[in-house]
């Protein structure tokens, strides 16, 4: 098995002429949770699509766990291992919430679900309507979701968008705890360095389609090309 | 813990209570098809009620799409008009023996939808709109024209066989006879598509038209569950197209009219699209205030078009949807 769950080599995706992409490099290791940060428009959620299958590859190649499946469909991703959320919550409004984490389950076999409804604070409302369910618990339907049959791979666009502080860190915290404990590697989109450096293992800075920087938390908290792109501003 | 329990503990009370009420209500309204000849007191009464069920199976076609594709359809009475013309010209022609016209009637149109589900089951809206209805018209404009298939606009009658699937075939003309049975296989029909609803399939289905993206991104291909939705739609305005073709011993191109699909969507809206009952009750309640508007006939498209604006103004989820709100507030 490859040392890497996740890799892009060369990611280049333009629309137009402009380059939202331009030569990303990015390998995750197995079982490490990476953070991707970056300022507003610096690629953070093409990066994740062009990873996940959702826009088309245009040049560079995706390895999963060291196999190319830079020609696979989402759908053949999903079956491999890779599942991801979006930056906009993405579930199904009109099935109750117990009737989407199961249909996401027979896509994978039948997987269990009790788990994940029970880690992510849902078994409560089971039975209700997703559009009826107030939006933090939305947020949670849709990492739970993702997480339905215990994927390899899991890429996360910013999942707490929306939440307040409080509930950012604790859904930091369920998916850290369930990343160590299912041995999942992450790559989290996120805004808030508060959670990103509590939960990351290592950090990735995007910035204008490139990657800027990349180190543990403390290198990244040092490095003054990212404080002047990117932390600085955030002060 | 505790809450997990007492969410188990609720599915397992909550679901086998609705699926004994399913059965329930599908056996009691079996029943009540048996008991028609007696409750409905003339040969008038009964022949409007056969061919209510007819409007009411079209209707349930259309409300199907909606329901589980979210797609509006304004040419489902192309497979309404496939299967009639293809019962009445097979019949008619002696072609192949009628017990097979009759399944070819119903299987031809179900793959024809399924097919053509798979090239448009991508397009959405208004060009989905469009394009349904240009399939219907196309179909119309051919059996218009082509006198030689089945008499081209003057329509063509035909004699039902002696017997079909070795019953006597003259009582599918007996308003009696037609109005039981039409009644009965609304009925099944109700009774298999909300067992479908509740399926794996149809519950994935459910899930592609709620959100396709997210769906394809679970790792579902939404092709061919979208095509399948499409296939079971037509298959029902088929068999209504057959039913209705048989009864009036008669085709004519109007069967594929951009009209009757019209109709039939308007009746599902009416009677309300989000319920797999809606569509039927839309389209026996209207059937019924056009046959009391009698007199009035020739202003029935603007009768229509009035009832059609105070029922999405009034209530937004039809006729069974406003039924089932009072429902709910009864409780309280
Ligand atoms: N479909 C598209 N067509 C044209 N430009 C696009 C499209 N999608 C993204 N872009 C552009 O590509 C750049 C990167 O967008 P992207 O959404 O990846 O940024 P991001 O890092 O996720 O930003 P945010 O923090 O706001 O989510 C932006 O300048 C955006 O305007
Ligand atoms: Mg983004």
């Amino acid at each position: 098995m490859s040392a890497y769950a996740i890799e892009g080599v060369g990611l280049t995706r333009r629309f137009g002429g402009f380059a939202a992409l331009d030569g990303v490099d990015i390998a995750v290791k197995q079982g490490e949770i990476r953070g991707l940060i970056g300022p507003n428009g610096a690629g953070k959620s093409t990066l994740i699509d062009v990873l996940s299958g959702r826009a088309p590859n245009r040049g560079g190649k995706v390895l999963l766990n060291g196999e190319d499946i830079s020609d696979l469909t989402p759908q053949e991703r999903r079956r491999r291992g890779m599942a991801r959320s979006f930056q906009r919550t993405n579930i199904f409004p009109e099935l109750t919430v117990e009737q989407q984490l199961r249909v996401a389950s027979w896509a994978v076999a039948g997987a269990d679900i009790d788990e994940v409804m029970d880690e992510l604070h849902l078994t409560a409302m089971a039975d209700v309507v997703a559009a009826e369910i107030s939006y933090g618990d939305q947020r949670h339907l849709d990492l739970a979701l993702a997480l339905v049959g215990r994927p390899t791979v899991l890429l996360l666009d910013e999942p707490a968008a929306g939440l307040t502080m409080e509930e950012s860190l604790s859904l930091a915290r369920i998916l850290r705890d369930l990343a160590n404990r299912w041995h999942v590697t992450v790559l989290l989109v996120e805004h808030d360095m508060q959670v990103v450096f509590s939960i990351c293992d290592r950090v990735t800075v995007l910035h204008l389609g490139r990657s800027l920087s990349e180190g543990t938390c403390d290198e990244i908290r040092a490095d003054p090309t990212v404080v002047a792109a990117y932390l600085g501003t955030e002060a | 813990m505790s809450t997990i329990a007492h969410g188990a503990a609720a599915t397992v009370r909550r679901k086998p209570l609705a699926g004994a009420a399913l059965f329930v209500t599908t056996a009691v309204a079996l029943a009540v098809g048996v008991a028609l000849p007696w409750l409905v007191p003339t040969k008038i009464a009964m022949s409007l009620l056969a061919q209510a069920m007819f409007d009411a199976l079209l209707a349930t076609s259309v409300g199907f799409l909606i329901l589980q594709n979210g797609r509006v359809s304004f040419g489902q009475a192309a497979f309404f008009g496939l299967g009639g013309y293809s019962v009445g010209v097979l019949i008619a022609r002696h072609w192949v023996a009628p017990e097979v016209a009759v399944l070819i009637a119903i299987i031809l149109p179900t793959l024809v939808a399924f097919l053509l589900g798979l090239v448009i089951a991508r397009i959405t809206g208004v060009a989905h709109a469009m394009l349904t209805l240009a399939v219907g018209q196309a179909f119309y404009e051919v059996v218009f024209r082509w006198r030689e298939l089945a008499k081209g606009d003057d329509g063509m009658s035909f004699n039902l066989p002696r017997h079909l699937f070795g019953l006597s075939a003259s009582g599918l003309q007996d308003p009696a006879v037609m109005m039981v049975l039409a009644w009965t296989i609304l009925v099944l029909v109700l009774f298999a598509l909300a067992l479908f609803a509740r399926s794996r399939i149809g519950q994935i289905a459910a899930a592609i038209r709620d959100n396709e993206e997210r769906a394809r991104f679970l790792g579902y291909s939404t092709m061919l569950p979208r095509a399948l939705v499409y296939a079971i739609a037509a298959f029902i305005a088929a068999i209504a197209g057959v039913l209705s073709a048989c009864y009036n011993g008669y085709i004519a191109p109007q069967m594929f009219h951009w009209s009757v699909s019209g109709f039939a969507l308007i009746m599902a809206i009416i009677g309300g699209a989000k319920f797999i009952i809606g569509p039927a009750i839309g389209a026996v309640v209207l059937f019924y205030i056009k046959d009391y508007a009698g007199q009035f006939a020739e202003y029935w498209p603007a009768i229509v078009g009035i009832i059609l604006v105070v029922v999405t103004l009034t209530m937004p989820r039809g006729v069974v949807g406003l039924a089932a709100t009072l429902w709910k507030m009864r409780g309280r």
